[in-house]
């Protein structure tokens, strides 16, 4: 009877009869934590290596970015303010909501010769795309299909017109951006390419060709441009790169494209019409002439990101290199221990 | 006898159960207290330790992105990150690795840590979650944050590609997403002492399952009435090489900051499992040396004893509980069938109770 006990209330190793059948648990490297392990020690070996990596790696990579960026050439020109007449330019904001014709004339030089294609983008300040309820007022249902025409509950204020309701809808499409850029080099015009400027994805998947705008821009408050509701907008490009809206309060959107070259000492007019009310929040209204390289537009910050921390990787390869020899320390010195530095104390 | 302690350790055996019932951990040996103390309760400090602080970190570099970002919305309040990925990052993207951060860490093997048992001392002292590490962890996410933040908004202004084509809000997010899913992966590479091939797996597997999700996420549409915010946005984010280039340096950005401080601090500051590390850093593991030794075999002496014991000898009534005592009378005893004999004063008690009614005898 003890021995029935002992052995039912023991674990193994009891000095009796329980050591013919063991409790031990059957034995696998997962369950007992015994792996095999990679276990890395950051010896300043190391250190020193994987800076030195990183900065062989990093700086050529920099500067391959940074002379793709130092390729683009680009003209920028704020246009918002010189384009009001000066006798209006103390109430701009009725100026830009009256009836007043809008043409403005500007002059760009091109300093560098600029291979084509050429992108004009327009470019606005403060002006938040990105702000919560601007981004969620639009229907991606019914960009896609006629048949889901009727899915408008996100586009309140813009919703419908009248009890029917609009195509597209929503805040993000009425307030379609519609100042015009015509553009001349020697009063030669300079054809503007509208066609491709926006991403593929969106123009075969995401806007249906077979959605036509209706009632568009028929409220009391006209926001922006109106849509020639005889195309459909998958082919409203405009439309399409609008609606992409923008990260940050400052941004670029694609216009077109120039498909000639231009060359150092061009002066291009550009004769644009003053349309979109940027002056009631301040915004600003830029017009830019970019070429663009493998990597992008004029934009130094990823070479000159690369090179930095390339540079500060090698820094600090020699940094800690001076820092190992100045103070050294034999890896695994017993005297390191916080029990023999000071007995009782410690980290 | 204890009343109070903060933890209770229960040993089985001879004595009976009752200790186990009562306690907080059970073991069956006395000697395997060392085990318990200086190999796993050390460990488990240790792991405890790591994963809490992982923990905070990835979801307070997640959520200072976010934070980053309202100040440039007009403070409307605009998420970031589509509505799945942020919910599913903290379910599938990065959940995996922790767990087993959390299983198998070990700073010093099972055999040195019972051979410096000073080690014991680091809990103790609260040496691994003291107010100083957390603000070290902190730091890192709010760098982090920052890096990821900053270093993708401000290189995606423009074109981004030769197309002149323009990114829009989704897909600057969902750019910042991945960089940040991988980042904050890598870095419990960094921060476990002993990596097994589970560890390449999940970290390896969570960013595969981060972009196998973007994949099928951004390639559906359906026919509800929703924001289809980032329809095929990793598709256009992978046809350009800018995508590959933020890839590459902003993780290795972010964890810079991290390497560095490691370095550094093993350098000036050690603790002392690095400095147990280093002393036995060229001794492989020795993995059956581990074990406690629970042989079946037995020595000349044991064998001997053994057989001792198997001569015939006087039973014991004894049961081995704790005041069960088999000399009167024993609930345990009799329910394996040894009862006790009767007592003669006991038989001529019974006896003259027999015409008297059942009144308690108190």
């Amino acid at each position: 009877m003890s021995s029935n006990t002992a052995s039912s209330s023991g674990g193994s190793g009891d000095s009796s009869a329980a050591r013919k059948n063991s409790k031990r648990p059957k034995y696998s490297k997962f369950t007992q934590q015994e792996l095999p392990a990679c276990k890395p020690i950051l010896t300043p070996g190391w250190v020193i290596s994987t800076f030195l990596i990183v900065s062989v790696i990093f700086i050529p990579l920099g500067v391959i970015s940074l002379f793709a960026s130092q390729d683009v050439v680009e003209i920028v020109d704020r246009y918002d303010n010189d384009c009001i007449p000066a006798p209006a330019r103390t109430n701009k904001v009725a100026f830009i909501q009256g009836d007043a014709p809008k043409a403005c004339n500007r002059t760009l030089t091109v300093t560098k010769r600029m291979k084509q294609p050429i992108y004009v983008y327009y470019q606005l300040d403060n002006f938040y795309q990105n702000h919560r309820r601007y981004v969620k007022s639009r229907s991606d249902s019914q960009l896609r299909s006629p048949k889901f025409e009727n899915q408008i509950s996100a586009c309140k204020p813009e919703d419908d017109a009248g009890g029917q309701p609009i195509v597209p809808c929503g805040l993000i499409a009425w307030s379609l951006f519609n100042d015009t850029y015509t553009l001349s080099r020697n009063n030669t015009p300079l054809a503007v390419n509208k066609k491709d400027i926006a991403w593929k994805s969106d123009k075969e998947h995401k806007f249906g060709n077979k959605v036509f705008p209706k009632n568009f821009q028929k409220g009391n408050l006209t926001g922006g441009a109106t849509l020639n509701p005889d195309i459909p907008l998958s082919e409203q490009e405009d439309l399409i790169v609008w609606m992409r809206t923008a990260a940050l309060p400052t941004f670029r959107k694609l216009y077109g494209k120039i498909e000639t070259d231009l060359d150092n000492g061009d002066t291009i007019q550009v004769t644009l019409q003053n349309n979109y009310n940027t002056y009631s929040f301040s915004g600003k209204k830029k017009l830019v002439l970019s070429t663009t390289s493998w990597l992008g537009g004029k934009n130094d910050f990823l070479g000159i990101a690369y090179l930095t921390v390339g540079g500060i990787c090698f820094f600090l390869a020699l940094a800690f290199t001076i820092m190992y020899l100045v103070k050294p320390r034999r890896l695994g010195d017993p005297s390191y221990l916080s029990w023999n530095r000071n007995p009782g104390g410690g980290r | 006898m204890i009343q109070a302690a903060h933890v209770g350790i229960g040993i089985s055996g001879m004595e009976g159960m009752q200790a186990v019932m009562a306690s907080d951990f059970a073991i069956a040996q006395f000697r395997f207290l060392t085990d318990l103390l200086l190999v796993h309760g050390r460990w488990s400090y240790l792991r405890i330790c790591k994963v809490v602080m992982y923990f905070f970190y990835k979801n307070l570099t997640f959520t200072l992105t976010q934070f980053w970002f309202t100040f440039r919305t007009g403070f409307s309040g605009q998420r970031f990150y589509d509505d799945w990925f942020q919910s599913l990052y903290n379910v599938f993207f990065t959940a995996l690795p922790v767990i087993v951060l959390g299983l198998f860490e070990k700073d010093v093997s099972a055999s040195l840590s019972k051979r410096y048992p000073e080690l014991y001392r680091e809990g103790i002292r609260n040496s691994f979650f003291k107010w100083r590490v957390v603000a070290v962890w902190a730091t890192s996410a709010v760098y982090q944050s920052l890096v990821c933040y900053l270093f993708v908004t401000t290189s995606s202004f423009g074109a981004i590609n030769s197309s002149g084509k323009i990114f829009g809000l989704w897909d600057v997010s969902t750019l910042v997403f991945t960089c940040l899913v991988i980042a904050v992966n890598v870095r419990i590479l960094l921060m476990s002492n002993s990596i097994t091939r589970w560890h390449y797996i999940t970290v390896g597997g969570s960013i595969l399952a981060w972009l196998v999700f973007a994949f099928v996420y951004c390639g559906i549409t359906t026919s509800r009435d929703r924001n289809e915010n980032v329809y095929f946005v990793i598709y256009v984010l992978m046809s350009t090489f800018y995508f590959y280039f933020t890839l590459l340096l902003v993780p290795a950005v972010s964890l810079l900051g991290d390497f560095i401080y490691q370095g550094v601090e093993r350098w000036f500051f050690p603790y002392d499992y690095q400095i147990v590390q280093e002393i036995h850093r060229h001794e492989s593991d020795a993995t059956k040396a581990d074990h406690l030794e629970i042989e079946n075999e037995l020595t000349p002496q044991e064998a001997r004893s053994y057989a001792i014991s198997q001569l015939p000898r006087e039973l014991s009534k004894h049961t081995g509980f704790a005041f069960d005592s088999p000399g009167y009378e024993s609930f345990f005893a009799s329910q394996l069938g040894v009862y006790a004999p009767q007592k003669a004063w006991d038989v001529a008690r019974r006896a003259s109770m027999r015409s008297r009614p059942k009144v308690p005898k108190k």
